[in-house]
């Protein structure tokens, strides 16, 4: 029973490290600025392909081309910026409301495209470096490709940190305080947003490398993880990275043990619990400052 | 200004009226509605039944040498003047209320004389509502759960076996390889997904496993489509059947392989009840993890010798989508064949005369693509002569095991070794 017990911790917060990074892009957008980008599940899907593309292009592991994705993901996040967010804000009137359309558009928009693309198979990376590997640590079998997942996730979070310790992240932090002011000394506001969605869109890119190590990869494939995300970002509070990646530990955790104490078709409804109760004692959620 | 609106209209009408004489000396092409999840989750099994579909179609339309099956021989409906069946497609993106839409739409307004569909049961539900208030037949070429033809509708018919069929298929199989290796079943494991396709198949097997005298050591239930199936898979491991059980769809058939082999649980045997199991994308999926995994299927691609008809229709289709036929697309293939047998034996395109002649369905197994002893249908709508198969993943392809008059091979049994 123990044993039981300490697999479903290690696999939670295996999976939990992975939903963290995942709602870690779409919160820091949320925290600059106010916009919630309902499309963050298809950018997943999309940095997925990305990999299975060049890694059945070119035959490369999938870790090496975490780099690649990342960079590849944040020209799409600064493009998504520039062409439709930053337009779909300097609306007269209604600006919440279009930004909502605009990236739920957007989703719609790119879960067809990449199906026209794609087609519909799943498929799946089997012939990675660590694909299907495991090494038993005494009763507890640890799943190589979540392992590696799970480190690439404690490295990006560290990444971000350090990163809002720099002189962009100091601008970044003023940006989301006060995005008027910030005008007056010199920042040039539209660029900080453009990069904001920049790394939002290569961390949910790192979080798709990492994926199709062990997932398989459909135009749907966002959908998934995209309701998680959004719990994630609340639970964890609004533009707190350290809040995502609590959080996303927390769910990842309360998923596995509810599946394996209740029954496992109602895992989402200890998740969903947890965080109602998080919402109802503290509404701005575990790390939220606003 | 005036002639020359004259002038375009004359130019408009010409042609117009020279189709109307054509389609005034043809028979009237025969509308057929095919609802399918042609977008969404299930958007590949929606392509593939579309060109299994067109296939058929062109089989029984279209000019050609005949092919060794009933409606083979090519050109149109003979008993109704060499008419065309004409498919008309929807999408119901696996969703049971788009589907109920859809269905209502193509019986208003492009007044099809018949439905088939539709993969998914939960889509079926409520397409066969629509159909028995419009009075038009629906033809369930792939749905299996049984509860679909007990609700005493009078327009539903079944050319697929349901899950009790298949599930009777394999305890019967249990029972056979038991007999032989001397390595009975003596616990299985059900783990199956939370809509009305794996309820049903599990609520059939936990009764047959009472029957039969086999220990459920594990019963499990989970969400379609998790984005973890770990939790799951150390549950199976801790309940250690002799033979898992599944019934998922193809995403969730690989994540679990994935997942147990993740918590290091390799079970003695997996014998599936198809649907995700039976797909292409499982096979490359779940790749080396696939190896042994048993699977019932309707479908047998290698029984050649006994149905002739395989080679050509299979190579038909290879030509649209780059691969033979499955489980699925097979069975798609009958179901049209056997409405296309019924409209003309009616030699009426009117629902309530092609219903008379479905029930009085009479088709040899030799006459279809599948090893079927035939299709007969009961007061139900339910076919009784669609006797199942099993198959076995051998180097990475599925070839059929039993039973023993069909089987290419003997099944690979790893329980009790």
């Amino acid at each position: 029973m123990t044993a039981l017990v300490l697999q479903a911790v290690v696999s939670g917060l295996l999976m939990g490290l992975i939903y963290a990074l995942v709602a870690a892009g779409l919160s820091l957008i949320f925290g600059l600025m106010d916009v919630v980008n309902f499309a963050h599940g298809e950018m997943l899907m999309l940095s997925m392909f990305a990999v299975l593309a060049l890694h059945g292009a070119l035959h490369v592991d999938a870790l090496l081309l975490l780099p690649v994705v990342a960079l590849i993901m944040f020209g799409g996040g600064v493009a998504v910026y520039r062409l439709l967010i930053a337009r779909a804000l300097s609306v007269a009137s209604n600006r919440g409301m279009v930004q909502i359309f605009v990236t739920f558009g957007l989703a719609i928009f790119l879960r067809g495209a990449a199906q026209f693309a794609f087609g519909g198979e799943f498929r799946s990376i089997n012939d990675g470096w660590l694909s299907n590997r495991t090494v038993a640590l005494g009763p507890v079998f640890l799943p190589l490709p979540q392992v590696a997942a799970g480190l690439v996730c404690l490295l990006a979070f560290a990444g971000l940190l350090a990163l809002s310790r720099t002189e962009f992240g100091r601008a970044l932090e003023a940006t989301r305080e006060d995005r008027d002011a910030v005008a007056l000394i010199g920042i040039d506001r539209d660029r900080i947003f453009a990069f904001g969605w920049g790394i939002g869109a290569a961390t949910v890119g790192v979080a798709g490398t990492m994926l199709s190590t062990f997932y398989y990869v459909s135009p749907s494939v966002g959908l998934n993880f995209a309701v998680i995300a959004y719990v994630t970002v609340a639970l964890g509070g609004f533009g707190s990275m350290l809040g995502a990646l609590a959080a996303g530990l927390l769910i990842g955790l309360v998923e596995s043990l509810t599946a394996l104490a209740l029954e496992p078709s109602l895992k989402q409804v200890g998740m969903f619990a947890v965080y109602l109760l998080v919402l109802v004692s503290r509404p701005r959620g575990l790390f939220g400052k606003i | 200004m005036i002639q020359r609106r004259t002038l375009l209209g004359a130019a408009l009408a010409a042609p117009a009226l020279l189709a109307f004489g054509r389609a005034a000396a043809a028979a009237e092409d025969v509308p057929i509605g095919i609802v399918y999840p042609l977008s969404g989750n299930s958007a590949q099994i929606g392509a593939d039944a579309h060109a299994a579909y067109d296939v058929t179609a062109e089989i029984i339309n279209g000019r050609h040498d005949p092919l060794p099956m009933l409606m083979g021989q090519g050109g149109g409906l003979a008993r109704l003047g060499g008419a065309k069946v004409r498919l008309v497609y929807a999408d119901h993106a696996n969703d049971p209320q788009k589907a109920r839409a859809e269905a209502e739409r193509l019986i208003t307004q492009d007044k099809v004389v018949a439905i088939i569909g539709s993969f998914s049961s939960a889509t079926a539900a409520t397409i066969s509502q629509v159909c028995e208030r419009y009075e038009v037949p629906y033809i369930s070429a792939d749905n299996s759960s049984p509860s679909l033809s007990q609700r005493g509708l009078k327009w539903f018919f079944r050319t697929t076996p349901n899950d009790a069929n298949f599930s009777q298929a394999m305890f019967a199989f249990y029972k056979d390889v038991g007999a032989k290796t001397g390595h009975p079943v003596k616990s299985v494991s059900l783990f199956y997904e939370d809509s009305i396709f794996g309820t049903d198949s599990s609520n059939i097997q936990r009764k047959l496993a009472a029957d039969n005298g086999i220990a459920v050591a594990a019963d499990i239930r989970y969400r379609a489509n998790s984005p973890s199936l770990s939790a799951e898979a150390q549950r199976l491991r801790a309940a250690g059947a002799d033979v898992l059980m599944p019934s998922s769809y193809v995403s969730d058939a690989i994540l679990v392989m994935r997942a147990m082999n993740e918590v290091g649980y390799h079970p003695p045997a997996i014998l599936a009840q198809a649907a995700g199991f039976q797909e292409q994308s499982f096979i490359t999926g779940a790749g080396d993890l696939a190896e042994g995994v048993l699977s019932r299927s309707s479908y047998a691609g290698d029984a050649v010798k006994t149905r002739p008809a395989i080679i050509p229709v299979s190579a038909l289709y290879r030509a649209k989508q780059n691969k033979g036929l499955n489980d699925n697309t097979a069975r798609q293939v009958t179901a049209l064949q056997v409405l296309a047998d019924a409209i003309d034996r009616a030699g009426s395109a009117k629902p309530a005369d092609i219903r008379d002649a479905l029930t009085r369905t009479d088709v040899k197994g030799v006459d279809t693509i599948m090893p079927w002893t035939g299709v007969r249908f009961d007061a139900t709508g339910q076919n009784t002569d669609g006797t199942p198969v099993i198959q076995q993943v051998h180097e990475g392809a599925y070839r059929t095991v039993w039973p023993a008059e069909v089987a290419v091979a003997e099944p690979v049994w790893t329980v009790g070794q």
